[in-house]
C-alpha cells in the first residue's frame, strides 16, 4: 500500500548522493547562534574526576557513576557477568530493604547499564535528598550482597530481561552485529544469555567485583542544580569503592572484510529485520563530526514521508552510533515487515558508495549538518541522557565539556570530511538478519 | 495529573478574549514564566529555562476530537491536525519539513476535547518554528498531497493504537462511563472511519477550531520571553467566533454496563467519575493514589505483579479534566485474574488510612515523581497547555514551582483525606472493561 511514496524518495536519495547537489530540502533559516549546553566543569576529586553541567534552576540532579566494570572486562565464559554483578548490587538490602527500593522510597531513582566499556549507574533525586541517595549507594558498593540467594534472584530477573530483548529483532541483529565486530568482551550481549547466565555462581561474582570494581576505576558525571553537598557524597561514594586502578582493556574490532559477511538467527517474529553494520570512528577521532552528519542522514534519508515524527516502533529504517565501544561501530536496520528491505538495502548501498565519490553540495551539507546539531541536542535533553553523553564522551576522548565538544565537532565537518569518511567507514559492512521461523532457507 | 482534556483554555481564554482582557486576567504561572493574550486573542504562555539548548514549542486547541456537528466523526480533530503539518503552503515550508530539518520531532495528540500539536527543536529554530506552527494553525492551507500524506500517516498510527492494550481498555472504559459526547468516542477511531472523512470534512473542521482564538500557544526552554511575538496574525474571525470554544457538553452515564469485547492479549479496565480539575485537592488526593499503587517503578501494585506476574502489565492513572475527572486503571496478562485481584487489593488498601510511618515517604516519593515527570521543557510545555485548556492553569503541577498550587494542595494531603477520597470516588463500583482473545475453535484446539 505504502510502497509507491517510499520508492520514490529512495529515488530522490539516490538521485541527490549521486550527483553530490540539490535537490536537497530547503534548509531551516540559517541560526545565528550555535547551540550550546552549560558549560562542564571538572573537578578533581582525588582519585576519580566529576565532570558536572549545572542547571541554576533545575530541581532535580542526576548523578552517572561509571565504573570500569563493563563487557569487554568478561570473558566469553562469564557472559553476563558485569550485569548479575550490578543486579545484585541493586538488591543489596540496605536499611532492611534492596537498595533499589530503599531509594524508590526516599524519593529517588536507581538504574544501571552494563555498556561496551562500563557498568553505569544513574541516580536521581532533589537535588537536596541526593546526597543521602548516594549515601545509601555508597553502603551499597562498600559491602555488595553476592550471597546464593541474591544472585539466584538477579539471574531470574535478568532472564527475564534477555528474553525480552531475543523477542524484539532489532536488538537481536545490533547484537549479532556487535558479536561479529568485536574480537572479545566488547561484544558479548549486555545481559549475557539465559544458559550463560546458568552457569555463573556467586563466586564468579563476587571475583569479578573484587577484580573489576576499582576506585581508579571510576569516573563520574552530574547534571542539574550542583550543590557541595553532593559533591562531598560522590567524594565519599569513591571511598566506598575499594582502592586500586584497573589496567586498561585493550578493546578490539575485527576488520571487516570486502565480501559483506552475513550472519543469519532466526526468531519468532512476523516479518524479517536486516542490520547493517559498519566500523566508525570513536568519539575523540576528528572523524566523529562527519560520522554523525552521516549517521542522521542514513536514519532520515530513507524513511518514508511523515508529517509528525515517527516513533522507533514505527519506524521502517533507523540508524544508531554504538560509541559505547572502542572503536565504535553504526547500525542501520531496515524492517521488512514495513518496507521492501531489499530495496531499501540497495539504495543504502548506492548512497553509501555515491557519497565516498563525490562530495556533498553546499545546501545539502547545510542541511545535513543542521538536521545532525538539532538530532543530538534533542536527544540529549533529560538529566539521565545528558549525564550519560558527558560522561561517556568524555571517556572517549572529547574533553571535560564532552557535549559541546561534540555539537563543534558537527559545525566544523567540511564536505571533504563527509566523502573522507564515507569512504573510509562505509564501504565494508556486515549484515545481519533475523528471520522469521518459518521463512524458507534463502529468502 | 495531565492527560485529560480540556478546560484552562477556558479560564484562560475567556479571560483573554472576554470583556476584561486585562492583564491582571492572565494567570500567574511564575517569575519564568510570561502569559500574555497575543492580538490575535491567543493565549501565549512562555517559560524561559536553563539547560540543554532546546525548546518545546506547542498549540494547544479545545474542541472536540470528534467535530462540531451533530453527527459524531470519530478521528476527524486528529486527521485535521495532521493534514495541516502535512499540507506544503504556498510559500515557505510545510511544519512538518521545518521540524525535520531542524532535526526536532513534531508530534499531535488528541483527546476527546483537546488538540496538542507539539514539536520539540533546538532552541535556534524555536523562533522559525513558532512562526510556522502559527501560520499553518491560524490559517490552515489543506492540500491534496497534505491529506493523502496525513490518511496514511494516521491510518499507521490507528493500526499501531488498535494494538495497544492500554488504549483499547481506556476507550471501552470512557465509552461506558460517558453515554454522548467526544469522550464517548475514542480520540484516534478505526482505519475505516478514518477513510470515510473527506477533505472538505477536515477543512470545515480546522477552520473551526483551528482559529486563534481558541489557541494556547506554550512554548518552554532555553529561549527569550519575546519569541511569542514571532506568532502569525491569523485571519480575523468572523464575531460569533471571536473567542474560545467552549468545553463540550457530555453526559456521563447512569447506569454504565460493563464492557466486553475481544483482544489479543487478556486484558481489563477499570474507571470511575473523579472529581473536577477546580478540586484540587481531591484531585491531588486521586493523583497520590494512582502514584502510589501504579507508579511504574515503586507503585505497590506494580511490585506485586512483579514479583508473582512478571509479564503483566498495569496502568493506573487519575485523569484531570474539566468536570468531571476520569480514575483509570488498566491492566493485561495472561493470569488476568489474579493480575485484577492485586489491583483490587491495593485499591482496597488506599480505603483505610496509610500508616503514619508510611505516608509522609509515600508524599516525598510522590513529589519526587512529579518533578522528574517535569524535568524537560517538553514536559513542562504540556503540563501548561493542558491544565489550561482543561480550566485551571494556575493549578499545573510546575507552575510556580514548588510553591505553586498542585505542591500546595500536595502539602494539604493528610492519611485520613486521602482515605476519604479513595472511598468517596473509588467506593463505588467501577466501570469495568474485560478484553479476551478470541476462543478458539474446536478445530484449533485439536
Amino acid at each position: 500500500m505504502m510502497r509507491p511514496a517510499r520508492i520514490a524518495q529512495l529515488a530522490f536519495v539516490a538521485a541527490f548522493a549521486l550527483t553530490g547537489a540539490a535537490p536537497a530540502p530547503k534548509p531551516v533559516a540559517s541560526p545565528a547562534e550555535a547551540l550550546r549546553f552549560p558549560r562542564a566543569s571538572l573537578t578533581d576529586l582525588g582519585s576519580m574526576k566529576l565532570q558536572a553541567e549545572s542547571d541554576g534552576d533545575a530541581r532535580l540532579s542526576g548523578v552517572q557513576v561509571f565504573f570500569g566494570a563493563g563487557l569487554d572486562r568478561q570473558t566469553t565464559v562469564q557472559s553476563g557477568v558485569a550485569a548479575l554483578a550490578a543486579e545484585c548490587i541493586a538488591r543489596t538490602p540496605v536499611d532492611g530493604a534492596p537498595l533499589r527500593d530503599a531509594i524508590a522510597a526516599g524519593g529517588g531513582t536507581l538504574a544501571y547499564t552494563i555498556d561496551a566499556r562500563a557498568a553505569r549507574y544513574y541516580l536521581e533525586a532533589r537535588s537536596e535528598d541526593l546526597p543521602a541517595i548516594l549515601g545509601l549507594f555508597a553502603r551499597a558498593l562498600a559491602a555488595p550482597d553476592f550471597s546464593a540467594g541474591t544472585v539466584e534472584a538477579a539471574r531470574r530477573a535478568l532472564s527475564a530481561r534477555v528474553t525480552e530483548i531475543e523477542s524484539d529483532p532489532r536488538s537481536v541483529g545490533v547484537e549479532m552485529f556487535r558479536r561479529s565486530y568485536y574480537t572479545a568482551g566488547a561484544g558479548l550481549p549486555a545481559f549475557g544469555t539465559t544458559a550463560s547466565l546458568a552457569s555463573l555462581g556467586a563466586n564468579d561474582v563476587t571475583a569479578f567485583y573484587g577484580a573489576q570494581y576499582r576506585r581508579g576505576g571510576v569516573s563520574v558525571s552530574a547534571v542539574g542544580r550542583g550543590t557541595p553537598e553532593i559533591t562531598a557524597a560522590i567524594r565519599r561514594l569513591g571511598d566506598a569503592v575499594p582502592a586500586g586502578t584497573l589496567a586498561p582493556v585493550a578493546s578490539k574490532a575485527r576488520p571487516i572484510p570486502e565480501n559483506a559477511p552475513r550472519i543469519v538467527a532466526r526468531r519468532d517474529i512476523g516479518a524479517p529485520l536486516v542490520v547493517v553494520g559498519f566500523a566508525a570512528p570513536s568519539p575523540g577521532s576528528k572523524d566523529f563530526g562527519a560520522m554523525l552528519v552521516l549517521e542522521s542522514l542514513l536514519a532520515n534519508s530513507f524513511e518514508r514521508t511523515s508529517a509528525t515524527t515517527l516513533g522507533s516502533v514505527q519506524r521502517s529504517v533507523g540508524a544508531s552510533y554504538l560509541y559505547d565501544g572502542s572503536p565504535a561501530g553504526v547500525v542501520v536496520y531496515v524492517n521488512g515487515g514495513r518496507v521492501d528491505a531489499t530495496v531499501v538495502i540497495r539504495e543504502l548501498f548506492i548512497v553509501s558508495k555515491s557519497l565516498g565519490t563525490r562530495p556533498l553540495g553546499a545546501d545539502s551539507l547545510r542541511h545535513f549538518k543542521m538536521a545532525a546539531e538539532g538530532a543530538f541536542v534533542t536527544d540529549a535533553i533529560s538529566l539521565s541522557d545528558r549525564s550519560y553523553f558527558l560522561g561517556t564522551l568524555r571517556a572517549q576522548g572529547l574533553g571535560a565539556d564532552a557535549i559541546n565538544a561534540a555539537l563543534a565537532s558537527i559545525e566544523r565537518t567540511t564536505a571533504a570530511d563527509v566523502q573522507r569518511v564515507s569512504k573510509k567507514y562505509l564501504q565494508r559492512y556486515i549484515v545481519a538478519l533475523v528471520l522469521p521461523r518459518t521463512a524458507p532457507v534463502g529468502s | 495529573m495531565k492527560r485529560g482534556r480540556f478546560s484552562i483554555l477556558a479560564a484562560v481564554l475567556v479571560a483573554v478574549t472576554g470583556s476584561t482582557g486585562s492583564a491582571a486576567a492572565l494567570p500567574n504561572l511564575g517569575s519564568n514564566v510570561s502569559v500574555r493574550q497575543l492580538a490575535t486573542g491567543t493565549t501565549a504562555i512562555v517559560q524561559t529555562l536553563g539547560g540543554p539548548p532546546v525548546a518545546a514549542v506547542e498549540l494547544w486547541y479545545r474542541a472536540p476530537s470528534t467535530g462540531f456537528g451533530t453527527k459524531p466523526v470519530p478521528s476527524l480533530a486528529r486527521l485535521a491536525a495532521q493534514v495541516v503539518a502535512a499540507s506544503k503552503p504556498l510559500v515557505g515550508t510545510a511544519l512538518g519539513e521545518l521540524v525535520k530539518n531542524s532535526g526536532g520531532r513534531l508530534g499531535i495528540s488528541v483527546y476527546g476535547d483537546a488538540i496538542e500539536i507539539a514539536a520539540v527543536v533546538p532552541a535556534n529554530a524555536a523562533r522559525d518554528v513558532v512562526r510556522t506552527m502559527t501560520r499553518a494553525y491560524f490559517a490552515p492551507v489543506m492540500t491534496d498531497t497534505g491529506f493523502k500524506i496525513a490518511q496514511s500517516d494516521v491510518a499507521q498510527e490507528a493500526v499501531f493504537e488498535s494494538f495497544n492494550p492500554a488504549t483499547v481498555a481506556r476507550d471501552a472504559v470512557f465509552s461506558s462511563l460517558f453515554a454522548s459526547g467526544p469522550q464517548h468516542y475514542p480520540a484516534l477511531g478505526s482505519v475505516r472511519d478514518l477513510s470515510a472523512i473527506t477533505l472538505a470534512d477536515a477543512r470545515t473542521f480546522a477552520t473551526r477550531a483551528f482559529r486563534a482564538q481558541n489557541a494556547v500557544l506554550v512554548v518552554s526552554g532555553a529561549v527569550p520571553q519575546s519569541i511569542a511575538a514571532a506568532a502569525a496574525t491569523g485571519r480575523s474571525a468572523e464575531s460569533t467566533l471571536a473567542t474560545a470554544e467552549e468545553h463540550a457538553t457530555r453526559e456521563i452515564a447512569t447506569a454504565p454496563e460493563a464492557v466486553a469485547k475481544t483482544f489479543g492479549e487478556p486484558t481489563g479496565g477499570y474507571g470511575w467519575v473523579g472529581p473536577p480539575i477546580s478540586n484540587e485537592r481531591e484531585a491531588t488526593a486521586l493523583d497520590f493514589i494512582a502514584d502510589y499503587l501504579f507508579n511504574s517503578e515503586s507503585g505497590y501494585v506494580t511490585r506485586a505483579l512483579s514479583e508473582g506476574n512478571p509479564d503483566a502489565f498495569v496502568v493506573g492513572q487519575f485523569i484531570t479534566l474539566h468536570d468531571p475527572g476520569v480514575m483509570f486503571v488498566g491492566f493485561s496478562g495472561k493470569q488476568l485474574d489474579a493480575v485484577r485481584a492485586k489491583v483490587d487489593d491495593g485499591l482496597a488498601l488506599m480505603k483505610k488510612p496509610l500508616p503514619a510511618a508510611t505516608f509522609p515517604r509515600a508524599l516525598a516519593a510522590f513529589e519526587y515523581h512529579l518533578l522528574h515527570d517535569l524535568q524537560t521543557p517538553v514536559e513542562m510545555a504540556d503540563n501548561f497547555g493542558w491544565y489550561a485548556v482543561e480550566g485551571n492553569p494556575e493549578y499545573a503541577p510546575g507552575a510556580s514551582g514548588s510553591s505553586g498550587r498542585y505542591f500546595q494542595a500536595i502539602g494539604s494531603l493528610t492519611p485520613d483525606f486521602v482515605a476519604a477520597v479513595a472511598e468517596k470516588y473509588l467506593g463505588r463500583p467501577p466501570v469495568t472493561a474485560t478484553l479476551l482473545p478470541a476462543p478458539k475453535k474446536a478445530s484449533e484446539t485439536k
